[in-house]
């Protein structure tokens, strides 16, 4: 038992983050920073098919499960967190890497499940971590934005263990395995709600771009990889074939992409742009066949690399500049070309460029929509991979690095980290591309698609080369704005602003008022009804009690008359009554 | 050396578009050629579709998205501050 907490994988970051501060404080912070994640790279290959079950109060819990399933998953995942940490070695702060690594360990954690306890004690540590990687850019928009984070991802986790407790109860059993859409009930809807606040899928999904822009430029890059597709990984774990999925799925690669054309902030549009390239695994989750599952995940396994790539890129002219909104941007190539080779190497990647790692994977899934005859829905994805070759493949490298005007800032190359770091995201993307085996025998399934056809290449060129003269005819039209855009976060943002005022406003000045009537009415009536209780209690009882009461008085007030308070008198009064008493005693 | 030669392309806005077209002819030749044993609709079968479905799909998108940010969506950047 013993050992096989230590074969977990994310015991290797938890330890790996703990000691931190020590390797810190040995100068070595940079070297255990490439360390613990490779060694964790190299770890998970080893992994037993089931380790690490537990008995906890009577429920078994299980945090190790491996199978094809899960280790492509954990593939990509300690990739990234490789690739990440590089990116991030110039932070010296080891809070953020700490952070980070938290989180990764989180997601490692949920993806190795194999209970929903486990999926839920993970599930939350991921969300924990992951909101310093918000605080930690220390501005007041991110420590507002990380709020909101927290709280959207608290009321998700609610939702999530409210299901799992009903299906508890319903079923008796906690293992984490594949659904039936058939015998679904109430208490797996909670808990696939609860996955797909994760996923981002509106109407749930307005956390994402609005917590991703203000995290940190490392923070940015690790988020942009891990919660979105541990929620992937735990759909198609739990609820593939769940045709609800293929259609928000479908409408979230829409709805991602149309707010990506028209957004200002890099940061912002490459977060959008999450929202529509999950959408592509959701719905292929939902669509369920076994070429749908194996384009699920090898779409998230290209999109972590290139999306990541894309933040660090953006990343990159946010730290050398401090700009991130197109607004403001644009000649940087001069200054900056390998961040631009990059950040245009992940841009055509996620376009789906032939010889990239998006040709390979994006085209597994649209065929799987073709295959399974869902048109409507292969349209909707072929017309979002158009939005996206226009607004992330185009005009995001365009106007930050090229553009219609010089911004002329004059920044330095990023550093040598983070070159690297974008390097290897950027190699794996081409060789991908040009050796798609190596994914495709990662895959859950047996592959049987080649994605180098000619009607496949043709219909590339096509959507690819028009886009670009659409591009061109409407340059001008499509020049970004310094405005920020309405959302579905209106309601809770704007909600809990009326909140307040009707706390503030309403309720508070309810309460003043009612305390005014009552100093004012209230006090009054109550002093007078006081006195006249008491004029009622020293006239009308005391008349009818004989006057005793007055008596008392009375004669109280006599009594204290005697009371000089000089110590003669009482001794010659205490004498005399002395005296009496003998003479009563002797006499009697 | 690559700072050099963009900065060459971009001076030279006519190469560029030029390129461009040239590509685009490429594109709707290469079409002509294309194995479409495996189509999945009717709009597979045909030469250019594609072509038609990005450009009609590009524009579309930049007027209507463009557009409804510019009458609803679009609010200052502190809007949520106020």
């Amino acid at each position: 038992m013993t050992s096989s907490i230590f074969m977990h994988p994310a015991t290797m970051f938890i330890v790996g983050a703990l000691l931190l501060p020590l390797a810190k404080k040995m100068k070595i912070q940079k070297v255990w920073l490439v360390l613990i994640p490779l060694v964790a790279f190299i770890q998970i290959q080893y992994l037993p098919e089931s380790f690490g079950k537990v008995d906890w109060l009577g429920v078994e819990l299980h945090f190790g499960r491996v199978d094809r399933l899960t280790m492509v998953f954990l593939h990509v995942f300690t990739l990234m967190a490789l690739i990440g940490s590089i990116f991030g070695l110039h932070v010296k702060e080891s809070g953020q890497h700490f952070a980070a690594w938290l989180y990764v360990a989180g997601s490692l954690g949920t993806t190795l499940a194999g209970d929903y306890l486990t999926v839920f004690i993970f599930w939350e540590m991921m969300a924990f971590a992951s909101v310093f990687l918000i605080w930690y850019r220390k501005r007041k928009r991110s420590i507002e934005a990380g709020y909101r984070y927290l709280l959207v991802h608290t009321f998700g986790g609610l939702i999530l263990l409210g299901g799992i407790f009903l299906r508890y109860q319903n079923v008796g059993d906690l293992t984490f395995d594949l659904i039936s859409v058939d015998h679904a009930t109430v208490a797996d809807y909670l808990i696939m709600i609860g996955f797909m606040l994760n996923a981002a899928v509106p109407p749930i999904h307005a956390w994402l771009p609005d917590a991703y822009p203000e995290a940190t430029v490392t923070g940015a890059v690790f988020m942009c990889a891990f919660t979105t597709k541990t929620a992937v990984y735990v759909l198609a774990r739990g609820f593939a074939g769940f045709e609800t999925l293929t259609i928000l799925g479908a409408i979230m690669t829409l709805y991602g992409v149309a707010y990506a054309v028209i957004e200002n902030d890099a940061r912002r549009i490459l977060a959008y742009h999450i929202v529509s390239q999950v959408g592509y695994m959701v719905c292929a989750v939902g669509i369920g066949t076994e070429m749908a599952i194996n384009g699920a995940s090898a779409h998230a396994y290209a999109h972590i690399l290139y999306k990541a790539l894309l933040f660090m890129g953006v990343g990159s002219v946010l730290e050398m500049t401090g700009r991130s909104k197109l607004s403001e941007l644009g000649g940087l190539y001069k200054y900056m070309p390998y961040t631009m080779i990059f950040t245009v190497i992940g841009g055509i990647a996620i376009s789906g460029f032939p010889l990239t790692s998006g040709f390979i994977s994006k085209s597994m899934i649209i065929t799987a929509a073709g295959n399974n005859h869902q048109l409507v829905i292969m349209s909707m994805l072929l017309l979002a991979a158009v939005g996206t070759f226009l607004s992330v493949g185009i005009k995001l490298p365009y106007f930050i690095f090229f553009g219609p005007r010089d911004s002329g800032l004059k920044p330095k190359e990023a550093h040598w980290n983070m070159q690297v770091g974008m390097f290897m995201a950027a190699f794996m993307c081409i060789f991908l591309g040009f050796y798609p085996d190596y994914l495709y025998d990662m895959l859950p399934y047996a592959v049987h698609y080649h994605p180098y056809t000619s009607y496949h290449l043709t219909e590339t060129f096509h959507l690819l080369g028009f886009t670009g003269l659409g591009f061109y005819f409407m340059v001008k039209y499509l020049k970004p704005h310094d405005v920020s855009n309405l959302d579905l976060d209106w309601f809770y943002r704007r909600g809990a602003g009326w909140f307040m005022w009707f706390a503030n406003k309403p309720v508070s000045s309810t309460n003043e008022w009612i305390s005014n009537v009552y100093k004012n009415i209230g006090l009054r009536l109550t002093m007078a009804l006081a006195r006249a209780l008491s004029w009622f209690d020293w006239e009308g009882i005391d008349w009818a009690l004989d006057g005793s009461a007055r008596g008392v008085v009375k004669g109280g007030e006599q009594v204290r008359q005697f009371q000089t308070g000089k110590l003669q008198h009482y001794i010659g009064a205490a004498v005399a009554l002395l005296f009496i008493v003998l003479i009563v005693v002797v006499l009697v | 050396m690559i700072v050099n030669f963009l900065t060459y392309l971009r001076e030279r806005p006519g190469l560029l578009k030029w390129s461009f077209v040239a590509y685009l002819v490429f594109a709707i030749g290469f079409d002509f050629f294309a194995d479409r044993s495996h189509a999945h609709f009717w709009g597979d079968h045909l030469v250019g579709f594609w072509a038609v479905f990005a450009l009609v799909g590009c524009l579309a998108m930049i007027v209507f998205c463009k557009g409804l940010s510019h009458v609803w969506l679009e609010r200052d950047k502190d809007h949520y501050d106020k």
